[in-house]
């Protein structure tokens, strides 16, 4: 039977979340959206999410202090960081301090479909999509 | 799961060194073998593309056009190799070209330059001070092709993650040190890294195409979105730029190709005094 992720998705712009929350849904996610870093990190306090899906810049807490709250709090959720500034260093540090995944924008809403599969899979979680040949992770 | 790129200021002992570091990790080598397939694909001898990994074009010698075709070829092959994992990857100036890739650690051996002075001693019969001469014409020779070939200097340790002076450390040493900084998190491919990767790959693609009909042409990719640049005489630029959407939207991969072509000053000024 396919289970249910719990995703936390953190993005200051409006238009990600409206844009990949449905796109999770499909593949059976239930998403909690956030526009506000702080607001995030109150709700990751409180709740045990398997995936985290966060932006690198933000204004005020940028997506590296999530990424370390949520390893802190919560060993077992898998981070993904979603990022229009992408580089390597950036990429580099991100895996360093734990992110399972990084991810360039733009991006189809597939490619983090791929992602979170392997993210279930890698926390033994059967979600209803398979993974293509290239996902990375 | 990860790319390890050795280069060094010897090419016999980078060779070593990468072969060794390969065995210990379980890795596939990927080295000068490489360029018998690219000879066959391209008919050219295999010579040439060897001396188009040492030698950069003299004024009276080596064509700049053909060289830049030849090298072109061989970062074609690679790029497509390295489209898989678990490589160590050497002698094929990957180091130069395979930039922003987390996942691929850029290793940097530096010889024993006395022990290479003595070698040259005893193999050439020639005395310490020309010996020592030529190791350092040599240096000077190697920086001045990975600045021709790319633009960048190779003997810079910036562009590395890691340099091994080889009269520190020695080479079971170094090969345990390459194992244990690949298994850092930070050089774990991530979706990033492979995207990074393929559009590297199908820009090396790109270019080989058209290098033969546009020796000027520059290419960068971008998750199948291919960017050309080129220049052109005023009244040719039309043409150029479809024959290159034709040939470039043909490739395997390209999704949408978008074409700048400027004008050729040069061609249109030589033109002008005609």
């Amino acid at each position: 039977m396919k289970e249910q992720m719990e995703v936390l998705l953190l993005d200051d712009e409006p238009i990600v979340g409206k844009r990949l929350k449905p796109a999770l849904a499909k593949i059976g996610c239930n998403v909690e959206v956030f526009e506000n870093p702080a607001a995030a990190l109150d709700r990751i306090d409180q709740k045990d999410f398997d995936v985290v899906v966060t932006d690198i810049r933000m204004d005020e807490i940028d997506g590296i202090r999530v990424l370390e709250h949520v390893t802190e709090k919560s060993p077992r959720t898998k981070v993904i960081m979603i990022t229009g500034y992408a580089m390597m260093a950036l990429a580099r540090e991100a895996m360093e301090k734990g992110a399972f995944d990084f991810i360039a924008k733009p991006f189809q809403p597939d490619d983090l479909r791929k992602v979170i599969a392997k993210a279930a899979r890698a926390l033994g979680i059967d979600i209803d999509f398979e993974i293509g040949p290239e996902a990375g992770g | 799961m990860s790319i390890i790129i050795i280069s060094s200021d010897s090419y016999g002992i980078g060779r070593d060194m990468a072969k060794s570091t390969a065995e210990a990790m379980g890795y596939d080598f990927l080295g000068r073998e490489i360029l018998g397939r690219v000879a066959v694909k391209y008919e050219i001898p295999e010579e040439r593309l060897i001396k188009a990994l040492e030698e950069y074009p003299s004024f009276f010698g080596k064509s700049l056009k053909l060289w830049n075709r030849h090298l072109a070829y061989i970062q074609e092959a690679v790029m497509s190799d390295l489209l898989k994992d678990n490589l160590v990857c050497q002698g094929l100036a990957a180091h130069l070209y395979v930039l922003g890739v987390s996942h691929a650690l850029r290793v940097h051996i530096l010889s024993d330059a006395e022990e290479s002075v003595r070698q040259l001693v005893s193999q050439e019969g020639i005395s310490t001070e020309k010996a020592r001469k030529r190791f350092n014409r040599e240096k000077k020779h190697r920086r001045r092709w990975s600045m021709e070939a790319f633009n960048l200097d190779e003997t810079d340790p910036s562009q590395y993650d890691l340099v091994i002076s080889l009269s520190k450390i020695d080479p079971d040493e170094a090969v345990k040190l390459i194992g244990e900084t690949i298994s850092y998190r930070r050089f774990k491919p991530m979706t990033y890294s492979i995207k990074c990767i393929h559009d590297i790959e199908l820009a090396a693609r790109v270019r080989a195409t058209l290098l033969e009909r546009f020796p000027d042409v520059r290419v960068h990719a971008s998750s199948g979105v291919v960017v050309v640049r080129t220049t052109a005489l005023k009244r040719e630029k039309k043409k150029r730029a479809n024959i290159i959407r034709e040939v470039a939207g043909g490739i395997p991969g390209v999704e949408y190709v978008e074409v700048h072509v400027i004008n050729d000053f040069f061609r249109q000024s030589a033109e002008s005094f005609r």
